[in-house]
């Protein structure tokens, strides 16, 4: 049985002109593997994400026929069944840990709420569950940085510490939305590479929001592509390069390359692809 | 057309850059690539007069830079700030923030200043009385380019001017960039750490790490993954 069934979702929100639908009736299955969600802004994708997490507000609405995940449905669950369900189960690492992270909370003091919250443990193993999450994403010197605020430490450990709190709990499916893009190049492999160890080791489910084709090929075993709200094209990450969809070939092709011999990079025809 | 010669620029105590020569030549389109804290922005900030605090020898053409912004020197160089959400007034329409160079500088015809370069960098005449947040990401960035053009500027400072965009809108201001490099012979001094844009848009390139330029090399350096140094090797080993 899949870990997570989602068919027609929907999300709107209200605007001047009258609604206005993000996400247009969308549908996927996903058992215990690597789901990668690529689009541009404005694309749906991280309402995706947040609809399944179950993080939009009103005037916001989200609809679909149906959105169970492992036999529960996410739609009628009552808030508090939710709550429960959420970081324990279902999580998601947000994309910037300075806006993410609580500014007056010590990392390991924010870390602990959530074991806290699930009531898993006393004190005392709370603190050795923090310090051996914060071990697991390559922290060297867990002790410190427990004590530090998230103001003191850099993107890349702030990131680290973001995953390390979601992992916590070892949920069963892991939503990361754009979780390398606030950070530079060689500190996102280095964090894309923890995230995937765990995610291996711990046999979870992960869906990955990226805007980066190459990012998601590269860690995703297949991969939706969603374009003005609705999903356009559905491959294996290996074969993302044989991809059919026009709007698919024209994002690739407009990603420069290392040895880059063009003078004009090839630009989307959105009117054309309106039509699609 | 830009050279520095030991140049080494200090926050209170601390030196963040060290020592670093380098210089491009007039009509070049140069990069500076790096991880944070390399260095590479603060170089970016006193070429454009933004800080004081450093010591060496920098010139832009005949200019030779003073420890501070003066009117000469941001008629030289112009800069192209990485986040166009950030760097436009949200109060000011496209039209204000264009036309306020030409008026800090006493510079007439400023109505027709305004429209040649809205339509130079592709901005349709309808959005001159927007305000930025009525703007999609790439054309905020289009007017941050054609606000830094306004004093005809031989010289670009280019601030990761790329990386808060989509792919696709990426590739229209690579393509900006790259055709008004052509039509006006700018010189451009960019920052970035994604080498594939530099394969697109540069020349030469010079790797610094904590504050040290470690490596210069050409453009067909990098195309070829052919870099001398092994922090150079190891850069290119992350930009798959």
């Amino acid at each position: 049985m899949s870990l997570l069934s989602v068919e027609n979702l929907r999300v709107e929100f209200p605007s001047h002109q009258g609604p206005v639908e993000v996400v247009k009736g969308i549908s996927f299955d996903l058992g215990r593997e690597r789901l990668g969600i690529v689009g541009e802004s404005g694309s749906g994708k991280s309402m995706t994400g947040r609809a399944l997490m179950r993080l939009i507000a009103p005037p916001g609405r989200v609809t679909a026929d149906r959105m169970v995940f492992d036999g529960q449905d996410l739609q009628t669950l009552p808030d508090k069944a939710m709550r429960r369900l959420r970081g324990a189960r279902l999580s998601m690492v947000m994309q910037d840990p300075k806006f993410s992270l609580n500014p007056v909370m010590t990392i390991g003091h924010q870390m602990s709420e959530v074991l806290e919250f699930h009531g898993r443990q006393n004190r005392k193993q709370r603190r050795e569950s923090v310090l051996k999450a914060l071990r697991s994403v390559r922290i060297d010197d867990p002790e410190r940085v427990y004590r530090q605020y998230p103001h003191e430490v850099s993107g890349g450990m702030g990131q680290r510490v973001m995953i390390a709190m979601m992992v916590i709990l070892e949920p069963d499916l892991m939503i990361a939305d754009e979780p390398t893009s606030a950070l530079d190049v060689s500190v996102q492999s280095q964090v894309l590479d923890i995230m995937d160890d765990l995610i291996r080791y711990k046999g979870m489910g992960l869906i990955l929001i990226s805007h980066d084709l190459n990012l998601v090929s590269r860690y995703c075993d297949r991969i939706l592509v969603m374009f003005k709200g609705r999903i356009v094209e559905t491959c294996e990450a290996g074969q993302l390069h044989q991809a059919t969809h026009p709007y698919t070939q024209g994002l690739l092709a407009s990603v420069p390359v290392l040895n880059e011999h063009r003078n004009r990079l090839p630009i989307l025809d959105r009117i054309q692809l309106g039509s699609v | 057309m830009i050279d520095l010669k030991d140049v080494t620029i200090r926050y209170g105590d601390a030196a963040v850059v060290n020592n670093v020569t380098l210089s491009v030549e007039y009509g070049q389109s140069f990069a500076l690539v790096g991880e944070s804290g390399s260095g590479k922005s603060t170089i970016l900030k006193v070429l454009a007069g933004q800080l004081s605090n450093w010591s060496g020898r920098i010139r832009l053409g005949e200019h030779e830079l003073a420890h501070g912004r003066d009117k000469a020197l941001v008629r030289l160089c112009q800069m192209v700030f990485q986040d166009p959400y950030g760097s436009l007034h949200p109060r000011k329409s496209v039209d204000a923030i264009l036309s306020e160079p030409l008026a800090i500088h006493g510079i007439g015809q400023r109505d027709q200043r305004v429209q040649d370069a809205m339509a130079a960098v592709g901005l349709a005449r309808k959005f001159r009385f927007r305000l930025p947040h009525q703007l999609s990401g790439g054309q905020r960035q289009r007017v941050a380019i054609a606000r830094a053009l306004m004093l005809d500027p031989p010289v670009l400072l280019l601030d990761e001017p790329t990386s808060a965009l989509d792919v696709s809108v990426q590739a229209e201001v690579l393509n900006l960039l790259k055709a008004l490099q052509e039509d006006r012979g700018l010189t451009y001094f960019m920052v970035t750490h994604d080498l594939p844009v530099v394969s697109f848009l540069c020349d030469r390139l010079a790797i610094l790490r904590q504050g040290r330029v470690v490596e210069e090399a050409t453009v067909d350096q990098l195309k070829q993954q052919a870099f001398r140094s092994p922090y150079g090797q190891e850069l290119l080993s992350h930009s798959h």
